[in-house]
């Protein structure tokens, strides 16, 4: 028995069929669905009803928003420039030609692979002020104890150092690869030039890795403005509202407190400013590189 | 003919027989599943589900599937498979403080129509009447007993009632140290007397009192119980000024930023004091650990604390006072607008925490083998287990689980399960005594009780941080549940909260 025949122009729509279902279940639904959440009050049980901006309204006097915008937004210029300078340090370095530099290379890669929920409750230990291992430390060689999870300044910096020891491999590794991509035969022109290898850096090697730069910063940039896990597991936002980040309102306003339409708000919010970033980086890129 | 006379009887020896064995297992190739807050197979409430599985299984010849849930995820959890239509839970093992959301959106189901059933375990309805209120809702039983949570004065008799640091006190303080503390200042006196002494002889500075400030570490608690003397003005019945402690229950105006309250936190943060300045940053492991290894004098909180005390090794087991919580001799009348001073300090009682319970989902298709999952574990046998049992987070709050003369068990019940005798004893006297006062802390069990707590909670931190002033961070508290309020529902939630505290107009 033979098959109808299929002709090859339909065969390929039938292969993207699965993809196309996928976006629009689990992509292009919920995102829909959250704009609709957005503009109502979400009953658990019964009816929504329609409340126009009154959530968006909402966001503007809120003052736990404003506070978690304001922390999120220096945790995040602090966290990805540090990331980005340190990963950008470690790959100069594993770029040159070191003893054992696959082994460390693979060591200073290593904490991407680790949960930040697991690194977050971990730092429960890490930082833990009546003997926990770094206040020993500090203490043996001679400094105060830091109250790094009770004082409001002192959280906010063990997150921030959590982060950063997470996410810096990734610029780490991106960035070693874009250096490895780098033309020899440039630096050996760039040798007879230049003497010293900071004038190198200077005008070659970093003019030619900027949009490598640009792209890490970038993709750093977009995910820890949505940190959650690291924060969640150890300050709960604390103390006070020292540590409280913008998706931990979100979350808790969604989640916590079931009060779904306040939470899609907040966080349509946080993608229209994604988005404007993005669209700002992109333009500001395509300004320089075309 | 013999053959067949014998064939003929096995068959019929074979029918009664399965017939013994259903009876025995009413609810064979049934299926339930139940949630409970995720803690594994020895600790926490999941613990005891999976710890009696194969003992209740084989006496209801049904399925026990458990889901455990990180607890600060359950409540979601449940709701989302409500409301989703999903309904995969047959039975879940909640926080006290859940029945105002569950209650309202109509998830849960009373109970009482299986007390008479045959096939169920019987359980005595024998819980402390502060307790029994908590699983009930408008006269009708809800909840089957499991877990009783209420905080007391924990405190290390061989040091207190040791005469050099009795005389050092009177010396230093002026009076003699009360052995426990009756009033609030007292405490304050008596821990701040021994933060920084080194009275456990290790050689290092050692603390007062040891607390669980941390946000989402359940500090909230800490300030309820602490509060409540000055707070909730006693009376014979719940009116607009007695027995009541969150809300006016006439406007549903929120109490929280009263001058009881203020004084109360002001008070708070001055034993804070009397501790490590870490504990702003501990949640319960932090706070219990610092007193189990002999660090603080002092420590109030959970049933669970005593029992872990009773650990291989412990070097407080044997050692341990326990007390309800001290009063005041002012409080703070509403209706006067200004503090009253009595003649005996106020001493409140709590069910201060989740006393976590199972209750049973209305979308259920297996209610009846639900509720005998329930039943069994809230038997005699069962609960005197999980009472002297320190891994289990099921505290004790009935007759059963209280020894003599505070109830039925014999102190040796207790011993055998490794605990110190004396310490038995205090343990049953203390939750006695806490859940058997004429005045007790009313529990918030209305719609978004968790989202209140949590607005709480986030206030206190900044008070205790310093960021804050007491009176600062209890007005943006009551900001904050006005808002919540208005959101809910101001009507809905004055009826709930009216229905919860057992109020009338």
């Amino acid at each position: 028995m033979a098959f109808p025949a299929v002709s090859h122009k339909h065969v390929k729509f039938a292969f993207l069929l699965p993809a196309v279902v996928w976006m629009l279940a689990f992509t292009v639904y919920p995102l829909f669905y959250a704009l609709y959440m957005s503009f109502n009050k979400v009953k658990l049980t019964g009816p929504d009803t329609f409340v126009g901006l009154a959530n968006y309204t909402r966001i503007f006097g809120d003052y736990y928003v404003g506070n978690s915008a304001k922390l999120t937004t220096i945790m995040v210029l602090t966290t990805v420039t540090l990331q980005v300078v340190i990963g950008l340090t470690l790959a100069l370095i594993m770029n040159a030609e070191i003893a054992g530099r696959r082994y460390f290379r693979t060591l200073f890669s290593l904490p991407i692979f680790v949960a930040p929920i697991a690194i977050g409750y971990l730092g429960h230990t890490i930082f833990f002020e009546e003997g926990g291992p770094l206040n020993t430390v500090l203490t043996a060689v001679g400094f105060r104890p830091i109250p790094w999870l009770s004082h409001p300044t002192w959280a906010f910096v063990a997150i921030c150092m959590i982060e950063v020891w997470i996410a810096t491999p990734f610029c780490f590794m991106v960035l070693l690869a874009g250096l490895q991509g780098l033309p020899e035969e440039v630096y050996e022109a760039a040798r007879l030039d230049y003497k010293s290898e900071w004038q190198i850096f200077k005008r070659i090697t970093l003019p030619l890795l900027a949009p490598v730069i640009l792209i890490v910063f970038l993709l750093r940039l977009i995910s820890a403005l949505r940190i959650l896990d690291t924060v969640y597991a150890l300050t709960a936002g604390g103390p006070g509202t020292a540590t409280e980040v913008y998706s931990l309102i979100t979350y808790r306003a969604a989640m916590k407190f079931f009060d779904f339409g306040y939470g899609a708000a907040l966080a349509y919010v946080l993608l229209v400013v994604v988005m404007l970033i993005l669209t700002f980086f992109f333009r500001r890129m395509r300004e320089i590189y075309e | 003919m013999k053959r067949w006379a014998i064939v003929g009887l096995s068959v019929v020896l074979l029918i009664v027989f399965c017939g013994l064995v259903d009876a025995g297992q009413p609810f064979k190739g049934k299926k339930i599943t139940v949630s409970v807050n995720a803690g594994g197979r020895k600790a926490s409430s999941s613990g005891d589900l999976f710890e009696w599985r194969d003992k209740w299984q084989e006496l209801s010849g049904a399925e026990l599937e458990i889901v455990e849930i990180p607890a600060g995820e359950h409540l979601e959890k449940i709701v989302v498979d409500n409301m989703t239509g999903a309904n995969r839970f047959d039975a879940s093992i909640i926080g006290s403080f859940w029945y105002g959301t569950l209650i309202a959106e109509g998830f849960i189901i009373p109970t009482e129509q299986w007390y008479n059933d045959p096939r169920m375990p019987k359980w005595p309805r024998d819980l402390m009447p502060a307790q029994e209120k908590l699983y009930k809702w408008g006269g009708k039983w809800y909840g089957v007993p499991f877990d009783h949570d209420g905080q007391v004065l924990y405190y290390r008799k061989d040091i207190l009632n040791d005469p050099k640091w009795k005389a050092a006190f009177k010396k230093e303080k002026g009076y003699d140290m009360p052995v426990p503390p009756k009033t609030i200042d007292q405490l304050i006196d008596m821990s701040g007397f021994f933060n920084g002494k080194d009275w456990n002889g290790d050689g290092q500075p050692d603390s007062g009192i040891a607390m669980h400030l941390k946000v989402g570490g359940q500090g909230m608690y800490h300030f309820m119980t602490f509060s409540a003397p000055l707070t909730v003005l006693p009376g014979d019945k719940v009116d607009r000024y007695h027995n009541v402690y969150d809300f006016d229950p006439e406007t549903m105006e929120p109490l929280v930023n009263d001058p009881g309250h203020v004084r109360a936190l002001e008070m708070l943060i001055k034993l804070a004091k009397t501790g490590p300045d870490a504990q702003t940053g501990w949640a319960l492991r932090e706070a219990w650990t610092h007193f189990l290894i002999g660090k603080a004098v002092f420590c109030f909180t959970w049933g669970d604390l005593g029992a872990l005390a009773q650990q291989k090794d412990s070097v407080v087991q044997g050692k341990l006072g326990i007390a309800v919580m001290p009063g005041s001799y002012e409080v703070w009348d509403g209706s006067k607008k200004e503090f009253v001073k009595l003649k005996e300090p106020n001493i409140v009682g709590n069910t201060t925490g989740g006393s976590w319970h199972g209750v049973i989902m209305k979308a259920s298709k297996n209610q009846d083998v639900a509720y005998h999952l329930l039943a069994f574990h809230a038997t005699k046998e069962v609960s005197q287990w999980a009472a002297a049992t320190g891994w289990d987070a099921r505290d004790p709050g009935r007759k059963v689980q209280f020894v003599k003369p505070y109830g039925d068990m014999d102190v040796s019940e207790y011993v055998k399960m490794g605990w110190d005798a004396e310490d038995a004893k205090a343990y049953s006297k203390g939750f006695h005594d806490v859940f058997s006062q004429k005045t007790t802390l009313p529990y918030l069990r209305i719609k978004g009780a968790l989202e209140y707590w949590v607005a709480l909670d986030r206030n206190l931190s900044e008070a205790m941080i310093g960021r804050m002033t007491a009176k600062e961070a209890l007005d943006r508290c009551a900001k904050d549940w006005n808002e919540i309020t208005n959101r809910l529902g101001k009507n809905d939630q004055l009826k709930l909260y009216r229905e919860a505290i057992g109020y009338t107009p």
